[in-house]
């Protein structure tokens, strides 16, 4: 069968699509209103995945606690960057944040006896046993497959992902239309003129960059749950791109375009992975992987051409000084 | 006096932008701030607004130490500064931007948000009305839903100066008022300073180089030359002195 016609693929690229949306929705938390250059949200996102993986294996805790521990644990480290970096311009700011989320992963790499090193979650336990994190999950799993009455895990996971992601979006959504969401707005516009009208922008910086970083936490839990196993190579540079990409496809200080441009992105994405018609069949199966990144690429460059305030932006926000 | 100012140093490497400058600002007075480029008053302006640390001497507002606290702080004190090129939010609405303009909001805090909700929106519609008065004070009720990027330089200004009257401060630091007005504007403008002294009384501190404007304007003039004050007096006393003359036209003249 036709792998582009299987429900259980397209089931598969709206989990990993809500889960993008739950990371890109902390970018734009951070960027699209508070105006924080975060090229490190992928940071964030491991210490989600391996606090909560490491508390359930190591120390034997249930996953119900270790879960927000994880979550709580990402907005530590955004508020750990936050002291010190807020305080540069945005420029460097946005080295900082890179060069955190490279040493997330390189610990993650290096430090072998705490998170199992380079060959991943599978050796967070004893040599010679294999060791999982999600047995707790997937029992909550199963339950709710048999509730809604689903034959297929997939289907269950696609409906719990989006299900939070759509709790998470409404209540972001919510915040962000406080007095308090007003200050940030007004922070992204001219950080000097809100700083003069009372307001400690240092402060609020730091709220949005641990809120932030608390959603890629999130992410990071249910990025571990759907794979059952991840190792630190899961946590490239590349995944926080990805998620710009989701920001600046859906479009900036929009919370509701965070989802559409994951939906976009995440469909792009799996369509070109199965490039198997000519003219694509002329070349071997290493360059087709190439070629579908540059087709990704071209894709993309040209939306933003014709939309460069994104799908669900306001153009008219773009050109205002 | 509301304000005093004694001594104060403020160096950028080398150069010593503001070099042991020393004035005072009296209660309900409308004081201007003249010299030529360069004389050190906008780096003054950033020091008393707490923008710029300086790095000795003191600056004392309404018998408070205000210069090691940061901006925000002096902002919620009563001091509020505007730039010389209006910095509204260009982004936002002009009610919008009248709206964050409020000091002890308690919507604009995560936690009182949670704990006191009732307070937050009871506030915010306080802050509303507010706001509104003030865009009908400076003419501009008709544009409170359009993006302040719109606005005219002129209608900038007016909104900068509605949006500082919104922080209810006993001293403004205007930093070049008529820079970029037009002519009519400027009179407008005058005007609602010389209301607001008289009316709220407001305390008024103002960077300008249209001196015929200070002339008419303030009481007493400060005049400033490579960072430090030269003299200061009443407008007439600042005209006919020589060292001013000399400050702002070369000794040889």
């Amino acid at each position: 069968m036709n792998v582009l016609a299987s429900g259980g693929f397209w089931a598969f690229v709206g989990v990993v699509a809500g889960i993008y949306t739950i990371l890109a929705l902390g970018l734009q938390v951070q960027f699209g209103f508070a105006g924080l250059l975060n090229f490190g949200q992928v940071g964030f996102m491991a210490i989600g995945a391996y606090t909560m993986a490491i508390l359930v294996v190591k120390e034997g805790w249930s996953t119900w606690l270790a879960a927000p521990l994880g979550i709580a644990a990402a907005a530590t480290g955004g508020l750990l960057v936050g002291l010190p970096a807020l305080r540069l311009r945005a420029d460097y700011f946005a080295i900082v944040t890179i060069a955190f989320s490279e040493i997330v992963r390189y610990v993650a790499t290096n430090e072998t006896a705490l998170t199992g090193g380079s060959q991943g979650t599978i050796a967070l336990g004893p040599i010679g046993t294999a060791t999982q994190y999600n047995g707790q999950w997937s029992r909550l799993q199963t339950h709710v497959q048999h509730s809604l009455g689903f034959s297929s895990s997939d289907a269950t996971m696609l409906v719990i992902v989006w299900a939070v992601a759509v709790v998470l979006l409404t209540v972001t959504w919510l915040v962000l239309r406080t007095p308090w969401g007003r200050v940030l707005r007004a922070i992204r516009d001219d950080e000097d003129a809100a700083e003069s009208l009372g307001k400690n922008v240092f402060a609020y910086k730091l709220q949005a960059l641990a809120l932030g970083a608390a959603l890629a936490g999130v992410a990071g839990l249910f990025y571990a749950w759907e794979f059952s196993f991840f190792s630190p190579d899961d946590f490239q540079p590349l995944l926080t791109f990805f998620a710009w990409m989701i920001l600046l496809l859906g479009g900036l200080g929009r919370v509701w375009a965070v989802p559409v441009g994951a939906l976009v992105f995440g469909f792009i994405f799996a369509g070109t992975r199965f490039l198997d018609f000519a003219p694509f069949t002329w070349f071997g199966s290493d360059e087709r992987a190439y070629l579908r990144l540059i087709i990704i690429g071209l894709i993309i460059v040209l939306l933003v051409m014709l939309r460069p305030q994104g799908l669900l932006g306001n153009r008219r926000e773009m050109v205002l000084e | 006096m509301l304000l005093e100012v004694d001594g104060v140093v403020r160096t950028f490497g080398a150069v010593r932008a503001v070099d042991g400058a020393t004035l005072s600002v009296e209660d309900h007075s409308i004081t201007g701030l003249i010299g030529p480029n360069g004389a050190g008053k906008s780096t003054l302006f950033a020091t008393i607004a707490g923008s710029l640390r300086p790095d000795s001497g003191r600056i004392v507002f309404a018998g408070r130490r205000i210069d090691r606290r940061p901006a925000h702080r002096v902002a919620s004190l009563g001091v509020v500064r505007t730039y010389q090129a209006a910095r509204v939010l260009t982004r936002m609405s002009v009610l919008d931007n009248l709206l964050v303009a409020t000091t002890h909001h308690p919507g604009e805090r995560l936690t009182t948000l949670a704990t006191r909700p009732r307070a937050a929106r009871a506030h915010e519609e306080r802050t509303r009305a507010r706001a509104h008065e003030h865009l009908a004070l400076v003419g501009l009720d008709g544009h409170a839903g359009a993006y302040a990027g719109t606005l005219s330089g002129g209608q900038r200004k007016l909104l900068d100066l509605a949006r500082v009257l919104m922080l209810e401060p006993s001293l403004v630091l205007l930093d070049e008022p008529m820079a970029g007005v037009a002519p009519a504007l400027r009179v407008e403008l005058l005007d609602h300073i010389l209301a607001l002294r008289r009316d709220r009384g407001i305390t008024f501190l103002i960077v300008e180089h249209d001196l015929d404007f200070v002339m008419r304007a303030a009481d007493s003039v400060v005049v400033m030359n490579e960072g430090r004050v030269l003299t200061a007096g009443t407008p007439d006393e600042v005209r006919t002195n020589e060292d001013v003359v000399d400050a702002y036209l070369g000794k040889a003249h």
